[in-house]
């Protein structure tokens, strides 16, 4: 990394309007594009604090400054447009999260990184809806947490319930959520509201390592731990009425089910196997990155496309575990009420990605091109009369899920044209990380956690206790912050805000 | 907590390459567990960082399995009644730190499920970079083991090995 003095680095950046920063070309070495940030005064502060501590002497760390971050990417082979930061970014392998990236197919030079997907490939945020309000769930709060808490297996070493063999397996990965319809685990409703309507036709699973899959098929139908969870949610607050009734949000009160998950140790072990095989492809193909975790390879080249065919394979089985949860869960209301889970409307609202690579049609200086979007730590928000949005979202644009911190809130967004046209279609995905494990470790007691948890009426489930102060809300920055700043940007629109009666985490 | 049985379900079992040693091992408690634990986490806003040290290279490369473990579940918990072959091997230094850390995480996560009270490093070839190892624990228990943060990758991310007279340390970033 080039180290210059803070004063010197700050020439390179340039705040364009309220909410956006430019970093111009040169800022690191081989900038193809410019890079772009979305922040407020508040996440700007912290963005640039970042920065400065970087470049004091001696610093020497894993990860680099998100905003140089940023900077490396713009210097990949192939990418147009420009590298965009959204406004919940933070450091991460290679790509920071919350980082954009979209390169051109048409370009031979062009590259795919696992490092711009993410470990947790398909990691993402489903909602469903109830025609329950909060007074018919209040009385039986503690009840209901419990079951969705015994239905579904959470945490460390825990295992599916969901029976499957090696054989269901291969098919699911390549199925998707067409697998969970077959053998009755989802409604097909539910396909129709969902990204790719579940299931990435180019999915190979004999590209995926038999280590994966191995990995895979104890925890497929599992939440995971770390920032994972399920969530029986209360609608609080509704900013497009309109918009929310077509998502079948009619009221102030309502209650949504929200499930935060990925594709568990499959993902991450995709995304490693394909890190080292694309080790060794960079040195044959001569790629040059400013950073070794930029591990990438040409598209065509075959560890780029079995790349992909394994990623697809990943998403799908996220969907697949995604759709069993959403099972577990309608099975878990459906018991408590007494009512079958169609008689409760629980319809699936939307389920987003936020960490994938999806080819895409998007206009690139006055041309369509396809490119290959790597969206990490970021979820894609498709403005009103897309084709790829479905047909009850036609007119209001593609909802957008955006999972808040244990505790605070969470938000469904809608996508917009301008955030079509300024960053490919991309918004937020959460919250972002503020503090390190190790520090909220230090810092902050389980126990005020859970305590204050309970003050705010909130049930808390937790598969391990001692270390819910890693995902306290004081280790992340605002997700009201995060999500105002994309509004203000008008890369997606605010719709409706949902805070948590209970949570389930692992 | 749910009982999670892992005879429940109708898993087929896939083949498993890992094999028991032949000749039964006894081993006193007072030999394999150390006193002082020899490692720790740092910080980092994502992941974590492990950092282990020992008196040598091996015994750095066995604390930072140790620490790997050690977030998953209390080690004290973990009785020692089986053991599981680990064998790894890579190009260089980091890489092989890297796989035999891999080698143990995959015993955890697939079967056998395995979280390991000690790790004893029997071979150590510098030239081929190749490692083998002895894993000694019991498979994990839901109930009986505590459940801490889920690894779920290893990362080549400011990975260091430092070799010295008398003090060896590692430092490697893990994804959680």
């Amino acid at each position: 990394m080039v180290v210059r003095q803070y004063n010197e680095e700050l020439k390179y950046l340039e705040k364009i309007n309220p909410y956006c920063w430019k970093i111009k070309k040169g800022f690191q070495p081989n900038m193809n594009v410019e890079g772009v940030f979305y922040v407020n005064n508040h996440l700007e502060k912290l963005m640039l604090e970042e920065l400065r501590n970087s470049c004091r002497p001696g610093m020497v760390g894993g990860f680099l400054p998100g905003v140089k971050q940023i900077a490396n990417v713009a210097a990949l082979p192939g990418i147009v447009g420009r590298s965009v930061g959204l406004p919940d970014i933070h450091s991460g392998y290679g790509f920071a999260i919350g980082n954009m990236a979209a390169f051109d197919m048409g370009d031979p030079k062009s590259v795919v990184s696992p490092g711009g997907v993410g470990f947790d490939i398909n990691c993402g945020v489903r909602l469903l809806r109830t025609n329950l309000h909060e007074n018919d769930v209040l009385p039986v709060k503690e009840q209901l947490a419990q079951s969705m808490f015994d239905h579904i297996p959470v945490g460390v070493g825990s295992k599916g319930i969901i029976p499957m063999n090696a054989r269901d397996l291969e098919e699911a990965l390549e199925m998707g959520m067409d697998w969970s319809l077959r053998e009755g685990y989802v409604w097909a409703e539910d396909k129709e509201h969902c990204e790719e309507y579940g299931r990435m036709l180019n999915a190979d699973p004999s590209k995926v390592s038999m280590r994966a899959k191995k990995r895979g098929l104890p925890q497929l139908g599992t939440l995971g731990a770390g920032n994972h969870y399920a969530e029986i949610q209360v609608v609080d607050e509704i900013f497009d009425k309109w918009a929310a009734s077509k998502m079948g949000i009619e009221m102030k009160g309502q209650i949504c089910v929200m499930i935060h998950s990925g594709s568990r140790g499959f993902g991450h072990q995709v995304a490693t196997d394909a890190l080292v095989q694309m080790e060794k492809a960079m040195k044959r193909d001569n790629i040059e990155t400013n950073d070794r975790q930029l591990a990438c390879a040409h598209i065509g080249s075959p560890e780029g496309q079995d790349y992909l065919k394994s990623m697809a394979a990943a998403a799908n089985f996220a969907w697949v575990n995604r759709s069993s949860m959403t099972f577990l869960s309608r099975q878990a209301f459906a018991k408590q009420f007494h009512l079958t889970p169609d008689d409760l409307d629980m319809h699936v609202i939307y389920d987003v990605s936020h960490n994938i690579a999806k080819i895409e049609e998007h206009i690139v200086d006055g041309k369509q091109k396809t490119l290959l979007v790597h969206r990490k730590g970021s979820t894609r928000a498709f403005p009103p009369h897309h084709p790829l949005i479905p047909v009850d979202y036609q007119l209001t644009g593609q909802p957008v899920l955006i999972g808040g911190t244990m505790g605070t809130c969470s938000y469904v967004l809608t996508g917009t044209e301008q955030g079509m046209q300024e960053t490919f279609g991309s918004t937020c995905h959460g919250a972002g990380r503020a503090l390190s494990r190790a520090k909220s470790r230090r810092n902050i007691d389980y126990k005020d956690v859970l305590h204050r948890l309970e003050e705010m009426g909130i049930s808390i489930r937790v598969a391990s206790p001692k270390l819910v102060m890693e995902e306290a809300p004081e280790s992340y920055k605002n997700v009201t912050d995060v999500v105002d700043t994309c509004h203000a940007a008008g890369i997606s629109k605010k719709c409706i805000k949902l805070r948590p009666i209970a949570v389930i985490k692992g | 907590m749910i009982d999670n049985d892992p005879q429940d379900s109708n898993h087929e079992q896939l083949p498993t390459t890992n094999a028991v040693p032949d000749t039964p091992i006894s081993w006193t408690y007072g030999d394999i567990v150390p006193a002082v634990v020899p490692f720790t986490n740092l910080d980092h806003t994502a992941d974590v960082q492990l950092h282990a040290w020992g008196d040598t290279l091996e015994e750095a490369f066995e604390q930072c399995a140790m620490a790997m473990f050690g977030y998953m579940t209390e080690i004290d918990t973990v009785e020692i009644s089986e053991c599981q072959d680990v064998v790894a091997e890579g190009h260089d230094l980091l890489s092989l730190l890297f796989h035999f850390l891999d080698e143990c995480l995959f015993l955890f996560c697939a079967d056998p499920f395995f979280i390991a009270r000690k790790v004893s490093i029997v071979e150590f070839d510098r030239t081929n970079f190749r490692i083998k190892a002895v894993a000694y624990g019991e498979e994990f228990q839901i109930g009986k083991h505590p459940q801490g943060t889920e690894v779920k990758a290893i990362t080549y991310s400011n990975m260091q090995v430092h070799e010295n007279e008398g003090k060896s340390e590692v430092f490697v970033i893990i994804d959680i």
